[in-house]
């Protein structure tokens, strides 16, 4: 959230079509973390020389951010890696069955080298979780519905990485972004104030309270000053069960403002 | 900075009671935006345009002790046209292309930056410009260089909802503030140089959904479609890149319209090319057109019509009028009367020689200049979007002018091709030779051009004569807007970076601050814990001032 560098290189314009939302595909899609690692290195190999370290060197590809020109499913990419796009001067890869997953696993992870294993599911069935079982929309608002307290998601699948939305829902207190931390603050006049931080800096800290108020203090004006780690947020793991948890990703990730 | 203990508890307090939780600004709060001076809830201060502010801390007397309080720098170069609103405590302002900051209107920082990023094929003539948000209840509405409208949620900065208002490919785009009538956002399209129809549109502000569409350039059957010829009318240009005002008791929406298109080539498209450098008056519920006026008829000279109608009501020649000030990039000052479109007088402010003056009907009487010869004002204007402020108590209207500045034209034959520019030919701008010319921004800080090519003013005009009461000069050009307050002060800067105070009533500096960077945007006031403050955007820095404590 926030004015975190995070947020800073986000495209929101990706809410175009693209990624996983779009996918026909119906069974749990899992991406390992041990394919993203070989995916990265096969993806360095083959494809870095035209698509770039970063996956952005092909005007109207970003292949982190799920923007492509012509696929939507993981079976898309497979063809067009396989057949190559004569057109566009790509060349047909003859990849083996294993390496061509692992290399969709890398694109799917968000080139998350650090990132765990993690499954996706359905959209439209994960948005049903968030609303329903998972009772996300008591705290968290999307597109102009739900509470402000907690992070707005929504641009989360923008934002943030598959297997780090992932470590959100299951351990939510290891996932939590330093800049969305909880402060407990008594003023010097001694009115209390609880919010979650929206911004800091040497003289100031802004941040949104539980009336949803943005709130921006002078430190000279505070008594004490407490930043939680913990997160608010119960976990999900034992909750859900691992296809509810892989649908609420797909949900998430298609998230993109 | 320390506070005071009961300065703390008095920020806390005003925080708490300020801002409630739900709906901060109503279609009320809208309407009556002269009653809370403290904010700038619109693009324009008020429906009326004005551009005053009730505000009277700072004065001539005490404005020797305004100093800089905060300043925030933008994130990209270029430059910097946005005008920030301010609600409560809390100012909400664009930087290029479509970020929107969310800034504590005391101290200058950040509570959430969102990010849109258009189109790469996005088109626009003049720069990547993003001129402001509009706001209804606890969202911004903010127009994109792809032609979408965006609402965003002004305490989370994430977007609501996203709508495509027109094909970016073929050339549209929008660069202006939203305006907010009622439950309906309303913004207009630009592109004029690319063979766009442009149009003026309503949204639903819950849910995107268009709820109007009023078509600059009528089509077969409509009213007005007999001022074009054959199919010139679908890439007649005519777009609508400056925010209107709008007149809740006539209930009627007023909107600025560009040239039309191919820009230079009028034999590319005779006739009077309706509805292009006019202003329309629209019902708001509807969109359906109540009266029209126009001030360049089958325009060669790109005297968009963009500028923004002033609401004054005044006395004319003994009667209370609804008058309608208006001064016009062709040179013209004009005053209509806003219940029906009525001219009453028309005189040029600068000079001018493509018309040796207005007919009764205020239609000008054309003198094209031979070929090579040439014409003022030049292609930017003798003034242009750049936001006029009109003083109610001192009763004068203040503008930007652009002097002795002419350009030549050429005319020649342009073929459509969506998406591509559609000249019509071109104009170079009148000057010694070899000597470098005046551009839409500027290029440097060495003003290689000086007042031979042309310079500025900033200008006092008494709408009852159209004549200038006062005319403060500046060396080089200016694209700065003006903000006038209750203890008689107009602010305003230009491109040398200079940000001033004049006397509203005379003409005469009283502050002057080089802050360095072309100001190409008015100023806003507003007041938070009982201190004024006076915003300005120069280069690529918004600085707010203050009275020092």
């Amino acid at each position: 959230m926030g004015f975190s560098r995070v947020a800073g290189g986000t495209a929101l314009c990706l809410m175009v079509l693209a990624a996983f939302g779009a996918s026909a595909q119906t069974g749990n899609r899992q991406y390992s973390a041990s394919n993203i690692q070989s995916g990265y290195r096969i993806y360095s190999m083959q494809c870095a020389l035209c698509h770039g370290a970063n996956g952005d060197g092909i005007a109207g590809v970003n292949l982190p951010r799920q923007q492509f020109r012509r696929a939507s499913t993981d079976d898309d990419i497979r063809n067009t890696v396989t057949n190559g796009v004569a057109a566009a001067g790509m060349p047909p890869f003859r990849f083996q069955p294993a390496e061509l997953d692992a290399v969709i696993a890398y694109i799917r992870s968000g080139f998350d080298l650090s990132g765990a294993t993690f499954a996706v599911g359905d959209v439209a069935r994960g948005r049903l979780v968030f609303e329903g079982k998972g009772g996300c929309t008591a705290c968290h608002r999307v597109h102009g519905s739900g509470p402000r307290f907690a992070p707005d998601l929504s641009d989360i699948g923008a934002l943030r990485k598959p297997s780090a939305i992932q470590a959100a829902i299951l351990q939510p207190g290891t996932a939590m972004q330093p800049i969305d931390r909880p402060v407990h603050i008594v003023m010097r006049d001694g009115r209390t104030i609880d919010g979650r931080r929206l911004n800091e800096d040497t003289a100031t800290v802004q941040l949104i309270d539980r009336q949803e108020q943005l709130i921006s203090l002078e430190k000279s004006d505070i008594r004490e000053y407490r930043i939680g780690t913990a997160s608010e947020m119960p976990s999900y793991a034992g909750k859900l069960s691992t296809a509810e948890v892989a649908d609420l990703l797909a949900y998430l990730i298609s998230l993109r403002g | 900075m320390r506070k005071s203990f009961i300065a703390s508890v008095a920020l806390l307090g005003a925080l708490a009671a300020a801002t409630p939780s739900t709906a901060q600004i109503t279609a009320d709060r809208i309407l009556r935006a002269s009653a809370e001076p403290q904010n700038w809830i619109t693009y324009n201060g008020g429906y009326d345009s004005k551009r005053f502010s009730a505000l009277k801390q700072i004065t001539p007397a005490n404005i020797r002790d305004l100093e800089l309080k905060w300043v925030v720098q933008n994130q990209v170069f270029g430059a910097w046209e946005s005008n920030p609103l301010v609600v409560d405590g809390i100012m909400y302002v664009t930087e290029r292309p479509n970020d929107v900051m969310a800034i504590d209107a005391r101290t200058g920082r950040l509570y959430w930056l969102y990010r849109y990023t258009p189109a790469t094929d996005s088109h626009v003539c003049c720069g990547a410009n993003n001129r402001g948000v509009a706001m209804l209840g606890d969202t911004l509405y903010m127009g994109t260089l792809d032609a979408h409208l965006v609402a965003i949620d002004a305490k989370t900065g994430r977007a609501i909802w996203n709508r495509e208002v027109a094909d970016h490919k073929s050339g549209y785009s929008i660069t202006m503030a939203p305006l907010v009538i009622r439950d309906k956002i309303i913004v207009g399209t630009g592109g004029g140089e690319f063979g766009i129809r442009g149009f003026v549109a309503a949204y639903d502000a819950k849910t995107g959904k268009e709820a109007w569409r009023f078509n600059n350039i009528p089509g077969p059957g409509e009213p007005g479609h007999e001022t074009w010829h054959g199919d010139d009318w679908k890439t007649g240009g005519a777009s609508a890149w400056i925010t209107g005002s709008y007149d809740p008791a006539l209930n009627l929406l007023y909107w600025g319209i560009g040239n039309p298109g191919p820009d230079w080539n009028p034999d590319q498209r005779p006739g009077d090319n309706l509805y292009s450098d006019s202003v329309v008056a629209l019902d708001p519920g509807t969109g359906k057109l109540k009266w029209h006026f126009q001030f360049t008829p089958n325009d060669p000279y790109d005297y968009d019509s963009v500028q923004i109608p002033v609401l004054a009501d005044i006395d004319w020649q003994g009667k209370p009028t609804k008058a309608m000030l208006w001064a016009n990039r062709n040179g013209y000052f004009y005053v209509l009367d806003r219940t029906n479109g009525k001219f009453l007088l028309g005189q040029p402010f600068a000079k001018v020689n493509w018309s040796k003056g207005l007919d009764p009907k205020g239609r000008p009487i054309m003198t094209p200049q031979p070929a090579g010869k040439p014409t003022w004002p030049g292609v930017q204007g003798a003034t242009n979007w750049y936001p006029p402020s009109y003083s109610p108590s001192i009763g004068l209207f203040y503008f930007s002018v652009w002097e002795n500045y002419a350009s030549i034209f050429r005319r020649e034959q342009s073929q459509y091709q969506a998406g591509r520019t559609f000249p019509g030919g071109g104009q170079t701008v009148f000057a010694p030779p070899s000597s470098p010319t005046i551009g839409v921004g500027r290029k440097g800080p060495i003003d290689n051009w000086t007042s031979e090519v042309g310079s500025g003013a900033t200008v006092a005009v008494d709408p009852h004569t159209g004549k200038r009461v006062w005319t403060f000069p500046q060396y080089d050009v200016t694209d700065a807007g003006m903000l006038t307050t209750a203890s008689d002060l107009l602010f305003t800067g230009g491109r040398e970076g200079y940000f001033y105070a004049l006397d509203a009533k005379t003409g005469k500096e009283v502050w002057r601050k080089n802050v360095g960077g072309s100001i190409v945007m008015a100023p806003v006031t507003y007041q938070v814990d009982g201190k004024q403050y006076v915003s300005v955007i120069s280069g690529n820095s918004l600085m707010t001032f203050g009275l020092r404590e």
